[in-house]
């Protein structure tokens, strides 16, 4: 795979620490955009928001050539407050537009969609990023761009059907610009994954079919780097397993299967925290 | 004049494809393992690189062919008809919602896979398909039809586009007609004073056979090939009603959200006159010819002769 601007670099400690502010201030955003409105997934949020940081502030190269630039697939589109706070940072979005999430005047739709500023794909309905984005690698390569494909999925996305279908596909393409990241939360909507599904056995299937599969602690941005690192090198699809927690750092609502909390939960960890 | 059969559409269709193909090399076609079946095969022999069987994977088809559009090709997905239908929700929500430029082709649809039974024979799909925003719905009704739409839908229209065909029964309808296809255009293959036949693909046929018994009978009778369902030609149908003062339709399909619908939609709209529908109204079921399924379920030109002369009385 060719490389990117920052591939294989080791990390200084000022980007380590400047990913960290980062994501810490995305993190207060949406934990913040619950005064505004209690309906947004902050649980998954929290979980995606270090990948989304590493990708966007070190690895995704931007530009409007579609084929020589990355592109960034959030499948699990619930996730979109995380994406939006970050989109923020990188200038794609004014601040005000996050208090207005979901409101009948704003821009931020509950789901990503391509009308927003920095949006690769509309997502929304689970299990169809991957497909997309094999479409996208494909046609990247049959134009000899340059550009690689980052899609991100949630464990309990794995569920869909078509995730099978773009998983077997890949691997018939042979698409090594193609990086697949699995957030292993643990929880889906209605409850634990282990009480509505296993998902224990998913790595040993991605391998089999024929993915470089690798792992990494999805909230560690070192993990995250060396792994995202080697998944680059790699001759043929690469799918990580990161291990992240739901609703990450917000005590109220972490680690459980709860994806909102009340305002007053919001100004108790904007306070403390 | 209107008997016999030429080329089946599939067969026009698939040759012609690769004809664009030589000339649009961002045109690439992509199949879940019915590249025989729906003769995309010929563009495969042709042209190997822009040929995708994705295995049978509908929804994967649909989105791989979103990407693909996404990076400036031009997708053309083609499947049976009941199948493309598997991959409704990628279609709604990816395909027409991001407005990709991607062509889905069904062949296949309506009671054209009569062996196969109701499992395959798609008498839903225009409702479904119509009912998408951005999506364009268009119905060949012959081999000519299909020499006349495919240049322009491939070469000139953008965005989401459904094109509907059969499988191989193909009756010569609109051989030798002098008219260019233009998207939002119906076409009169026929004129007349006291009723209407409007329809789309190849029922167009038993139109035409009824409207030649009627006018022995005295009753006058126009024929219009409403070949772009959506966007629909409301100023002909208009003028028609109120011509003519009487309406007939005829889909190889349900007449709840199909051909049916969308000229009622327009009537009630723009100039309310009696109307009858004739298409299906349940699952369809084996047979040995799609000929002998129209004619069990009344889609044929004695039905369109009993309900005109209940319109005329």
């Amino acid at each position: 795979m060719d490389g990117g601007g920052n591939n294989g670099t080791p990390i200084s400690v000022e980007e380590l620490n400047k990913l960290r502010s980062i994501a810490e201030k995305a993190r207060r955003n949406v934990v913040k955009m619950l005064f505004y409105d209690q309906t947004i997934h902050v649980g998954s949020s929290l979980s995606s928001l270090e990948i989304l940081t590493t990708l966007l502030f070190r690895y995704i190269r931007e530009g409007k050539d579609a084929i020589n630039r990355d592109w960034l697939i959030l499948s699990k589109g619930h996730a979109a407050p995380a994406l939006y706070a970050l989109l923020v940072e990188k200038g794609y979005i004014n601040e005000d537009e996050l208090w207005k999430i979901q409101d009948i005047s704003g821009l931020l739709q509950g789901h990503p969609e391509i009308f927003i500023p920095g949006i690769d794909m509309s997502t929304g309905s689970l299990g169809q990023g991957l497909s997309f984005g094999v479409g996208v690698a494909q046609g990247i390569k049959m134009k000899r761009g340059s550009g690689r494909v980052f899609v991100i999925m949630g464990d309990g996305e794995q569920d869909e059907g078509e995730v099978w279908e773009a998983m077997t596909h890949a691997v018939t393409r042979k698409l090594d610009n193609l990086i697949a990241l699995i957030e292993m939360n643990g929880f889906q909507l209605d409850a634990p994954t282990s009480k509505v599904k296993p998902k224990d056995f998913l790595p040993d299937v991605w391998r089999a079919v024929g993915w470089k599969v690798l792992s990494c602690d999805g909230h560690d941005f070192i993990s995250l780097i060396n792994t995202i690192d080697e998944a680059l090198k790699a001759k043929a699809p690469v799918v990580i397993f990161a291990k992240t927690v739901r609703g990450k750092g917000f005590k109220e609502i972490e680690n459980t299967v709860s994806q909102r909390a009340s305002p007053d939960d919001a100004r108790k960890y904007l306070t403390n925290a | 004049m209107m008997q016999g059969n030429t080329l089946p559409m599939r067969e026009t269709f698939g040759k012609l494809l690769v004809e664009l193909g030589k000339v649009n090399r961002e045109l690439v076609v992509i199949t879940a393992d019915v590249g025989n079946s729906t003769r995309a095969m010929y563009f495969r022999e042709a042209f190997p690189d822009r040929y995708f069987n994705v295995g049978i994977s509908e929804q994967d088809m649909v989105n791989f062919a979103a990407g693909l559009a996404a990076v400036g090709f031009k997708p053309l997905v083609i499947g049976f008809a009941m199948f493309l239908m598997r991959a409704w929700e990628q279609i709604r929500n990816t395909v027409a919602r991001m407005n990709l430029d991607v062509k889905l082709v069904a062949t296949h649809s309506g009671f054209s896979d009569s062996g196969d039974g109701s499992s395959h024979q798609a008498l839903e799909d225009i409702a479904l398909m119509r009912v998408i925003p951005n999506m364009k719905v268009i119905i060949p009704a012959d081999s000519a039809d299909v020499k006349r739409t495919l240049p322009v839908v491939i070469n000139e229209l953008r965005g989401p586009l459904y094109y509907r065909m059969g499988r191989d029964y193909t009756p010569v309808i609109t051989e030798g007609l002098d008219y260019d296809f233009k998207l939002g255009k119906g076409y009169v293959l026929r004129d007349g004073e006291d009723l209407v036949i409007i329809g789309a693909g190849v029922v167009l046929y038993d139109a035409l056979r009824a409207a030649e018994e009627l006018e022995k009978m005295g009753i006058s009778t126009a024929v219009i090939n409403l070949l772009s369902i959506k966007p629909i030609d409301e100023d002909l149908i208009e003028y028609y009603a109120r011509k003519t003062g009487r309406i007939i339709t005829i889909e190889e399909h349900s007449i709840y959200g199909g051909i049916a619908s969308a000229v009622a939609e327009v009537i009630v709209k723009r100039y309310p006159v009696p109307m009858k529908f004739i298409g299906a109204t349940t699952f369809g079921r084996s047979a040995r010819s799609q000929r002998d399924l129209l004619d069990f379920y009344g889609i044929n030109s004695k039905s369109i002769i009993g309900a005109a002369l209940k319109l005329v009385k």
